[in-house]
């Protein structure tokens, strides 16, 4: 916990908070100033919008300990506001409010726009509330409240202030504070997770269907049975992944280990089991595994399939490598596939490159990179190489 | 949807947040907030401690200085918006600045902290590598200067290492014969970009420098950009744009889907058009 | 243009018809309102779930820290609770049970597996993630057509496939068969999130004192969720209260039993503290129930002047994996087929239905219900139609519409149209946007390369349909009289109690119009009382735009009794024949002067030794029911018209110009009903271009932001230019007729064909919702590369 001094609407609080509560839940439920509403927590909706230090800012992503000594008002503190009565009878009467939940916060923006706009333009007003969704009344009305009370304003000789009155650099509400941090450092309850040889790694691993695959082509000058033969060295196989750790002896058919992989701030680690196939007639094999990051509760599967085709007259191979996976959980539901996509291409990218290498005799020590912060050294020497390469959906790879 | 728990620390200057960050790997600086506060809420982000520089009034400069822009990472995008930082860009940097998500976001989100956080779709990302800005980066080490085309290296993937922050941005000044166009396309305002075009072309020195952002890994950076505009670029290059070439880049970054690449393309040219217009 | 009022209030500006300012508006406005998670009760403590990451999984074990063995509870410790069972007595109908915390399967991603108690939210989503859940994932039923192939992974393994219900409904298709023309799609709506600013949320406490739980909850049917709580905890409704306080937005979201309210009524009678959980915007994305998905394969038979023949179609709608409480899962696809002909003639249909279960959150009815997908599938198809004939398209909808002079009109689904003149609706539409100009304009294209379009839609919304229509269904929630209670307060006030509730719909101002018109008393004076089962007549609550039609309809009858029994004491104070005053503005007139209320209430209370010997012993408090003359519902009906421009390389599409012509019947405020309509516009536009939750094979959905699942804002919606006709209910009181959820019907239809319109000369044609940049682009390519193949 630590002790929060700020000033919510003209009165100095101090409050003891985790570091972690943000602001609207500090005015919530440390200060029961309830008029401040959570839409989403996430920075999209506007219905969280307080002023800090008199420009409008969201609460949900702001951290109380970060306001510390910021003058912060909320909806409540606009009860007498000059701007704010001339809003809330705009308001009424043009019915620009129904169910009254995004209220508290489309008034603080539009509050913010009657003062910096010069003139009721409305698409300027459309863009300027563009921040705070209101879900019942169309916008129609709060965009004519808005417009009428600049347009009386501005009539009544009432100059606009360009940046609503702000003159100093830097994030609104920063800079008020003495440096400092936990001043009863207690130690954050964390999750401790057991390790995945604690008999999680699953006993058997379900065959699947991938929901991306991609794909890659390189040859070796080496002669098949060669590169064959390489392929059953399961633990040499493992160390050309980036960010995978064994945490058992391999067997021939089965390998136990963790997979760390990191999108940007986002870690995981996912736990789990490998079986291993391979046909020796068709110089092809197969690597599926499953695995489970506990913390975000995200489990993911993919498989390795790899062909073998012998070039000039067999004394080198094309190596054609189908990497698919599929991934549940909450972070295969961050909305961006796309960024995802970027990590699996680079991450198989990096693999063959490792692969590749790994063949020619490098030892595994010397390119199993940790995390695969590394990457991006190699994968432009690699695009280059890249024959064919796409993301399909929802067919076996 | 609450954060997992963490330590905050406000140190009390560069050298000590630098300390703090080289002291405890898992930490996160936070400025602003705005990209990484909807992480924390989400628990996608779990760092154990939490090193808020949001208060370092060395990170709240913007000066001229010769004749380049340095702005501190804390500036804030409201700030370049509303003009309280000086301009070398005839007005190019506001104009993207005004359009970056909200303006409650904009209030608190830093120039820093947008591009630590290497977010393809973001906008400083592309906006200023078409500018030709460069990035300060300081450790306990020291610091060191890169290009921004050199920063982002994938997808929320910067060229930041361990124990190192973003300290300042420098923008060159733009030449008064330089034209600048910037499009986006975003399915609503305020989002996310799916295609960022950004364009500074002078013709008077024939040369230009193209950037085609947006696209899931780090954007396409063309400084030598003759070839889009058949070979050369001068005064009538609206005319001579060659979509054909801007679609090989893509391709050549490794954006299979013919779909996508038509939409960047399109919005490429759009920039390009403002250029000119 | 609207008729002149002509009701008694007329000149006092507060009665039926009055433009007047809402009494809700000023704590909302000051940060006063209260939702449910403003409740502030002593010891509470906070909840959050463990819910399933898989769709469709076997539990093999739940492992919770040692140190939180108090904190959590799974299905293992809970007995005596039975699962939610919305069952339809429709013939076919297969039962889903729906658990209060998953045993043995989950069967959908978000399901609640385990709930954890702590002082805080932070605190128990800490504890949440220390929970490990085992889990054998099984595949997925991810989509909806998939599922009914033999041999697809099944939701309810004992049903033996995959479908809820199966309806058919036939006149005499072979009738149409040989029209000349004949055009036959397949269309589709995405799967949507109602997304209301506020989520769900429960704070639960038992008082011992009244051996009674309460339960404030989010809620727009606080009856029907006792009911349902009742059954499931095996409880004395007696014993239950539920108290739906300030409600931030429904539209659908809030009209279902929860299994996170029979949790937490659980909860607080286990741990004898109060709980509370406030839902989340990525468990209400994730994993609250969702609506829209619609698939149609649909052929339109008609003539070449564009008469129709008929319509075949078979409609799919997934309904997700478990049926939910009271709606069931068979209500929105069994609909389609009696919707789907709208205020069409036809001499032949066929629609064959499906509701089928997937892996993927229960189907609630939103806004305009399957409405919205009707329009769509049948809008569109009237303008290939049109394209056929050489029409256009606004001709097509003429030659076919109910005409004025048939109504009362039974459709070919032997739907009552009550009244109104669809045809003039759409005329006044198609004037409106000009067609004729935006023809010319098209014909010289623009300069910026977009491509502008115009497209029309039209659609009538029954609402506050009753017993005689939902008797059929058979579902667990049969409409019947609508109660109000009308209470004079000993100093002249007027207290109402309704069991209807309102969340944003402005029903605290309008039903005190209502009561205005009837009794003259000024609205000021006027309290609406909503959303306590404790106190308020049972309802089956706000949902079907019923609430101003049935509550409207009740407060007007119960008003009417108390006037009644008021203008008998008042003749008595004034010494005149009961027969010979009146009730007039508040007051008992007769020929020698006149008697207030408030001085016939301080009667009544105050000095009953003033009363008449034989006064109404029933006093100045009145319960009344209503029921329209005929509760088949009524028929409201828009015809919409848009202008779009679309850009064929970037697929963004702006609106330029939005028509609404709507006619509600006669309108109690129009100054709510305008909101209304646009509210409802701004969602119509979120399903044409926007809203979106997709999923991938595994069952995952895949928007779990507002970043990902866009509502629209004030930038995406334009200002509508509305126009109002209005031809009176003859079955309801006052005329009134419900239109709470038409504004969300024709937008998407409308819009999409406006774009198609932009967009047809380049062989494009946009048959599923929404219309995103991505899929315009992939169409216009797909378009010219067909077209070079062809060269």
């Amino acid at each position: 916990m630590n002790s929060i001094a700020l000033n919510v609407n003209r009165r100095a609080v101090e409050v003891l908070a985790e570091p972690r509560t943000s602001l609207a839940d500090f005015v919530r439920d440390k200060l029961d100033l309830t008029g401040t509403h959570l839409g989403c927590e996430h920075g999209v909706c506007g219905a969280c919008t307080v002023l800090l230090d008199g420009v409008p800012a969201r609460s949900c992503i702001t951290y109380a300990v970060a306001c510390e000594g910021a003058d912060i008002t909320t909806i409540e503190g606009l009860d007498e506001d000059e701007v704010t009565v001339e809003l809330r009878a705009a308001f009424t009467r043009e019915h620009a409010l129904q169910c009254g939940y995004c209220t508290p916060g489309m008034l603080v923006s539009a509050r913010d726009l009657v003062l910096r706009l010069p003139d009721a333009d409305e698409r300027r007003i459309r863009v300027g509330l563009s921040g705070n969704l209101c879900r019942c009344t169309g916008y129609v009305g709060i965009v004519r409240a808005v417009q009428s009370v600049i347009e009386t304003r501005r009539a009544r000789n009432i100059a606009p202030q360009p940046g609503g009155g702000r003159t100093i650099l830097g994030p609104a509400g920063s800079g008020w504070a003495a440096p400092g941090g936990n001043e009863q450092p207690l130690r954050p309850v964390r999750q401790e997770f057991a390790a995945a040889s604690d008999g999680i790694a699953p006993a058997v691993i379900p065959d699947f269907t991938p929901a991306t695959v991609l794909e890659q082509r390189f040859t070796l000058p080496y002669a098949p049975a060669k590169v064959f033969a390489m392929f059953d060295d399961i633990a040499g196989i493992a160390a050309c992944l980036p960010g995978v750790s064994l945490t058992a002896p391999p067997s021939r058919e089965r390998v136990e280990g963790a997979i760390r992989v990191r999108l940007g701030p986002i870690a995981a680690v996912f736990e789990g089991a490998a079986r291993v196939e391979r046909d020796p007639a068709k110089l092809s094999g197969r690597i599926v595994g499953i695995g489970t990051d506990r913390r975000s509760r995200s489990a993911t599967q993919g498989e390795i399939r790899y062909r073998l085709l012998p070039i000039d007259d067999g004394t080198a191979t094309a190596v054609e490598l189908s990497i698919g996976y599929a991934l549940t959980g909450m972070l295969a539901q961050v909305g961006r596939p796309g960024l995802v996509r970027d990590l699996a291409r680079r991450l198989v990218a990096d693999f063959a490159d490792n692969l590749d290498r790994h063949m020619s005799g490098a030892s595994p020590g010397q390119l199993a990179p940790a995390e695969l912060s590394g990457w991006s050294i190699v994968s432009d020497i690699l695009r280059a190489r890249v024959a064919r390469f796409f993301g399909r959906r929802g067919e076996p790879g | 949807m609450k954060p997992a728990p963490f330590f905050y620390e406000r140190p009390r200057d560069l050298n000590a947040a630098l300390a703090m960050l080289a002291a405890n790997g898992s930490a996160k600086i936070i400025a602003g907030g705005q990209s990484l506060g909807p992480m924390l809420n989400l628990r996608l982000v779990q760092p154990e401690l939490v090193v808020d520089i949001s208060g370092l009034a060395d990170l709240k400069r913007a000066e001229i200085c010769g004749d380049e822009l340095v702005l501190g990472a804390l500036v804030t995008h409201a700030d370049i918006e509303d003009g309280r930082t000086p301009d070398v860009t005839c007005g190019a940097m506001r104009g993207v600045a005004a359009n970056i998500a909200y303006r409650a976001v904009r209030n608190r989100g830093t120039i820093g902290g947008s591009l630590s956080h290497a977010d393809p779709a973001a906008d400083w990302v592309s906006a200023l590598a078409a500018l030709g800005a460069r990035l300060t980066l300081r450790s306990l080490a020291g610091a060191r200067t890169l290009a921004i085309e050199a920063f982002v290296v994938g997808a929320l993937e910067s060229a930041l290492q361990a124990g190192e922050i973003v300290e300042a941005i420098h923008v060159p000044a733009r030449a008064g014969s330089a034209h600048w166009g910037y499009a986006k396309s975003c399915r609503k305002t305020g989002e996310f970009a799916h295609a960022i075009g950004a364009v500074l072309v002078d013709p008077a020195a024939a040369t230009a420098r193209i950037v085609i952002g947006a696209i899931d890994t780090p954007p396409i950076v063309v400084t030598d950009a003759g070839e889009l505009f058949g070979g050369r670029v001068a005064a009538d290059y609206k005319q001579r744009f060659d979509a054909r070439v801007a679609d090989i880049l893509l391709v050549k970054a490794g954006i299979g889907d013919a779909v996508q690449r038509h939409i960047h393309v399109s919005v490429l040219k759009r920039a390009v058009h403002e250029a000119a217009a | 243009m609207r008729s002149e009022r002509k009701f008694p209030s007329g000149g006092s500006g507060q009665g039926v018809g009055a433009r007047l300012p809402r009494k809700e508006d000023d704590r909302l406005m000051r940060g006063r309102g209260q939702f449910v998670a403003d409740i502030r009760v002593v010891g509470l403590q906070d909840v959050a779930f463990v819910r399933s990451p898989l769709a469709h999984a076997r539990i093999r074990g739940i492992d919770v820290p040692e140190r939180y063995r108090g904190n959590v509870f799974t299905a293992a410790d809970i007995s005596g609770v039975s699962p939610i069972r919305a069952i339809s007595a429709l013939p076919g109908f297969k039962i889903s049970e729906q658990p209060m915390l998953a045993s043995g399967k989950v069967r959908q991603v978000g399901e609640l597996v385990a709930m954890c108690v702590a002082p805080t939210r932070a605190e128990a989503e800490d504890i949440a993630a220390s929970v490990t859940l085992d889990l054998e994932e099984l595949p997925a039923v991810y989509d909806m057509l998939k599922a009914r192939d033999p041999g697809s992974a099944l939701v309810h393994e004992h049903w033996g496939d995959n479908v809820f219900l199966e309806t058919n409904y036939e006149v005499d298709i072979s009738a149409a068969l040989d029209a000349p023309i004949k055009v036959t799609r397949e269309i589709s709506t995405a799967r949507q999130c109602m997304s209301p600013l506020e989520g769900r949320g429960v704070v639960a406490s038992f008082d011992g004192r009244l051996d009674q739980l309460t339960l404030h909850s989010a809620a727009q049917m606080p009856h029907i969720t006792r009911s349902g709580l009742a059954e499931c905890l095996g409880m004395e409704e007696g014993r239950i209260r539920v108290i739906s306080p300030d409600v931030g937005g429904g539209f659908g979201h809030k009209g279902i039993l929860l299994p996170e309210e029979v949790c937490l009524s659980w909860l607080t009678m286990r741990c004898g503290h109060p709980v509370r959980w406030i839902e989340d915007r990525r468990e209400h994305l994730v994993a609250s129930s969702n609506c829209r998905e619609h698939h149609y394969r649909i052929t339109v038979y008609a003539d070449r002047d564009g008469t129709l023949r008929g319509i075949d179609c078979e409609a799919t709608v997934d309904s997700g994996a478990y049926s939910s409480y009271p709606f069931s899962a068979c209500l929105e696809a069994a609909q389609v087929a009696s919707i789907l002909p709208g205020p069409y003639r036809m001499p032949a249909y066929r629609c064959r239905t499906f509701s089928v279960a997937t892996n993927k959150c229960p189907i609630l009815p939103y806004r305009g219900v399957a409405r919205t997908g009707v329009c769509f599938a049948l809008e569109l198809m009237l303008d290939l139609v049109a394209a056929e004939t050489g029409l256009e398209p606004g001709e097509v909808r003429l030659r076919n519409l109910v005409r004025p002079e048939q109504m009362p009109f039974d459709n070919i689904t032997r739907k009552h149209f009550d009244s109104g003149d669809y045809p003039q609706a759409m005329r006044r539409a198609l004037a409106a946007v000009d067609v004729a100009a935006v023809r010319a304009k098209q014909s010289q294209g623009e300069a910026d390369g977009r491509r502008i379009g115009v497209g029309v839609s039209i659609y009538c919304e029954q609402a506050a349909h009753g017993t005689s229509v939902y008797a059929g269904w058979g579902i667990p929630m049969v409409p019947g009289h609508e109660q109000a209670s009308a209470r004079l307060t000993p100093d002249g006030g007027l207290e109402l109690r309704v069991g209807v509730h309102s969340h944003g719909q402005g029903m605290e101002t309008t039903l005190a119009q209502v009561a205005h018109e009837m009794l003259g008393i000024d609205v000021a004076k006027v309290r609406i009382i909503l959303g306590d089962t404790a106190m308020t007549p049972y309802s089956t609550g706000t949902w079907g735009s019923r609430s101003m039609v049935m509550a409207g309809g009740a407060v007007a009858a119960a008003c009417r009794e108390l006037g009644e029994r008021a203008r008998r004491i008042g003749a008595k104070l004034l010494q005149h024949d009961p027969a010979s005053v009146v009730l007039q503005n508040g007051e008992v007139r007769g020929v020698n002067g006149s008697v207030s209320l408030q001085a016939i209430a301080h009667t009544w209370y105050r000095r009953p030794q003033d009363l008449p010997a034989d006064v109404d012993p029933g006093g100045l408090e009145v319960t009344q029911g209503y029921k329209p003359v005929r509760d088949s519902g009524t028929f409201s009906y828009a015809a919409h018209a848009a202008v779009v421009a679309v850009d064929p390389d970037v697929g963004e599409i702006e609106i330029l110009d939005y028509v609404i012509v709507e006619d509600g019947g006669v309108l109690v405020n129009p100054m709510v009903v305008d909101g209304q309509i646009y509210g409802g516009l701004a969602q119509g536009i979120g399903t044409a271009l926007y809203e979106e939750m997709p999923f991938d094979t595994s069952g995952q959905p895949l928007a779990t932001t507002l970043a990902d699942y866009l509502l629209p804002g004030a930038t995406e919606v334009p200002t509508a230019r509305l126009d109002h006709m209005e031809t009176p209910s003859p079955y309801t009181q006052f005329g009134v007729k419900g239109i709470g959820e038409g504004g969300a019907i024709a937008p998407p239809a409308a819009i999409a064909n406006a774009v198609n319109d932009a967009l047809r000369p380049l062989g494009v044609e946009m048959m599923q919702s929404p219309i995103t940049p991505r899929r315009v682009v992939e169409a216009v390519l797909a378009a010219r590369a067909a077209e070079r193949n062809a060269a």
